[in-house]
């Protein structure tokens, strides 16, 4: 059973009259480990499937399961409740709480899981050793550099443990050498975490570091040149 | 929720320029909704108290300002012996001011064995037997030796009536404390004028069996075919009629009280709205890291509370610190309306801090809560 399927899911925006439809019928399954990376044209819709995945937004038919769980039919208070436990998010513009110490943004996800405050202290350190940041753990987000800011969000991303790391192009506003540290950074989440990964991002050699490249184009999802349908899901 | 207590706190701080001025904004209010409140219940006190309804006021018919009620002196003798009646204090008032005014300075001449008998207070300096044994000696209510600056020792002139203050008393009715005792008969030669026989008012305590409206027919009775002819009234009803102009202003003015928890849900509710606005992202980021958006509205909820409660205490605190400390007050006729904070009053004052707080929150956090997350990532 895979990790994460995703099942005839299709996305409809109304713009004005017209109706965008970035997402028609498609299906994806992600198993627990996998570093996936979801590429496309800009406006092709890879953020709307990473935020349908992540829980934020809403399907207009299909299904989505993540770890067992049909996230298209929680409640918005109990799909709150299931971020909290499942997804951790990356975002592009890192989107730190500017009042909140490094320490302190990293801490927020964990304020709404039971546990105690040892417990929290303990993760957190963890948290912002794996990223590299201990020394800069009172610091504000106006105090760092973009890259630091980003290595923040991603030690918010993984604090609690979740089912899924979703990041939605989390080096578009870096430059190439922090990039490659994030990059760096990534992989270890995976590798030594053993989390599972799906990146969006519309750079090809960004992409190319993922161990699943998806493609989305037209609506429609492609792996290794092959379109992606029902039938073909990877299973566990 | 209290977990969430610090960010609640800096996010305040981050504007802490527009937080102060919706905090003093709030206390300023708060302060006059305070102010206005001390002045009604002041009135209040005044119609209301236990020996308002149990004390008559005889005074001349046709008469408002006590300069111009010239009762005879002995009047006291005949009501004195009538049934139901247990004393008759002869009163001679001279006021500075007949009119409404902020700094009226009322003098009541008293026979010292009848003050004695009468009035409960509380001497804080000075001592008695000086006061009763010197013609021109004065007894000073705390109020107005604190407005005035009077101490024991020193002699002061208002309107050419001069005495030695031998004494400064507080009494538990807050309008005694705005005014200055002297001996009856000091006050009837005041001024170079030989009043000695005639006094403004007499006051009658009753039994407790008497019926104070019957007794009051009774005296007017009495006098009506005399020298003088009387109007007699309860204390209370007395102060009411002396006071009416006041009352009907003093009742407009409590409208300005609403008006200041309107201007308070207003400037709690601007600030709240303005914060929620700069932070549509913010809470966006918030709700995707898995805050319910039961809880954004809480936290926006806590933000007004805080602004508004904030602002409240430190209104209430201010306005019984000017109370306490001014002794301020409106006489008008030789009647004092005292200014005086209260527990009630503060607690009635951070009570409507607390109620407009969460009022002028429910509206923004729950804009704040159903924000769509997408398009408020989205945000700049």
């Amino acid at each position: 059973m895979s990790l994460v399927n995703v099942t005839n899911v299709t996305k409809e925006f109304a713009n004005g009259e017209e109706t965008i439809r970035p997402l028609d019928g498609v299906s994806l399954s992600i198993d627990e480990g996998d570093f996936i990376s979801l590429m496309g044209a800009s406006g092709s819709g890879k953020s709307t499937l990473l935020n349908l995945i992540a829980g934020i937004d809403q399907v207009t038919s299909g299904q989505i399961e993540v770890a067992g769980t049909d996230i298209t039919k929680l409640s918005r208070g109990k799909l709150a409740d299931w971020r909290a436990r499942h997804i951790g998010y990356i975002f592009q513009t890192h989107n730190l709480i500017p009042v909140l110490t490094a320490y302190e943004n990293v801490e927020l996800p964990l304020l709404l899981l039971p546990m105690s405050a040892a417990e929290r202290r303990k993760r957190v350190e963890i948290a912002l050793e794996a990223v590299d940041l201990t020394s800069r753990a009172s610091h504000y987000p106006r105090q760092m550099s973009g890259g630091q800011e980003q290595r923040v969000g991603i030690a918010r991303a993984i604090v609690a443990n979740p089912t899924v790391v979703v990041a939605d192009e989390p080096t578009g506003s870096l430059d190439d050498e922090t990039t490659e540290q994030i990059l760096h950074l990534l992989e270890r989440v995976n590798n030594e975490l053993g989390m599972t990964l799906l990146l969006v991002t519309h750079e090809a050699d960004v992409g190319a570091r993922a161990k699943r490249q998806i493609r989305l184009e037209h609506s429609h999802l492609f792996e290794q040149g092959k379109e992606i349908k029902t039938a073909q899901l990877r299973m566990a | 929720m209290l977990k969430f207590f610090p960010y609640i706190l800096k996010s305040l701080w981050r504007h802490r320029a527009r937080t102060l001025l919706t905090v003093s904004g709030t206390a300023v209010a708060l302060l006059v909704f305070c102010f206005i409140g001390s002045v009604q219940r002041g009135l209040l006190a005044l119609t209301t108290s236990e020996d308002a309804g149990r004390t008559l006021i005889v005074f001349q018919e046709n008469r408002f300002c006590p300069q111009s009620s010239r009762l005879p002196q002995d009047y006291q003798h005949t009501i004195a012996k009538m049934a139901g009646v247990r004393d008759v204090v002869p009163i001679k008032v001279f006021t500075n001011n007949c009119r409404a005014s902020l700094d009226s300075i009322v003098f009541q001449g008293i026979e010292p064995k009848k003050i004695q008998a009468w009035r409960d207070f509380e001497l804080r300096s000075g001592d008695f037997t000086s006061f009763a044994s010197q013609d021109d000696a004065a007894l000073v209510g705390i109020d107005v030796a604190t407005r005035r600056g009077l101490s024991v020792g020193e002699k002061f002139t208002i309107g050419d009536v001069t005495v030695l203050v031998q004494g400064v008393f507080q009494s538990k009715l807050a309008p005694e404390n705005n005014l200055i005792l002297t001996q009856l008969e000091f006050l009837q030669r005041a001024r170079g004028a030989n009043d000695v026989g005639t006094v403004t008012q007499l006051e009658v305590h009753l039994t407790e069996s008497a019926d104070p409206e019957k007794l009051a027919e009774q005296i007017d009775q009495e006098f009506k075919t005399g020298p003088v002819a009387t109007t007699t009234r309860t204390k209370g009803m007395f102060q009411a009629d002396t006071l009416a102009d006041l009352a009907e202003l003093i009742g407009f003015v409590h409208w300005l009280g609403y008006a200041c928890v309107a201007l308070v849900l207003s400037l709690v509710a601007t600030t709240t709205v303005m914060a929620v606005q700069d932070r549509i992202k913010e809470h966006a980021v918030l709700q995707t890291l898995g805050l319910r958006p039961l809880r954004i509205f809480s936290l926006v909820l806590t933000e007004s509370l805080l602004l508004s409660t904030i602002g409240g205490i430190l209104g209430v605190a201010g306005s019984a610190l000017l109370l306490s400390s001014s002794g301020m007050s409106v006489a008008a006729e030789g009647v004092t309306i005292a200014f005086e904070p209260s527990i009630v009053l503060a607690a009635q004052g951070i009570a409507v801090a607390i109620v407009v707080g969460i009022l002028a929150g429910i509206a923004p956090g729950w804009q704040a809560s159903r924000t769509e997350i997408v398009p408020a990532l989205r945000h700049a």
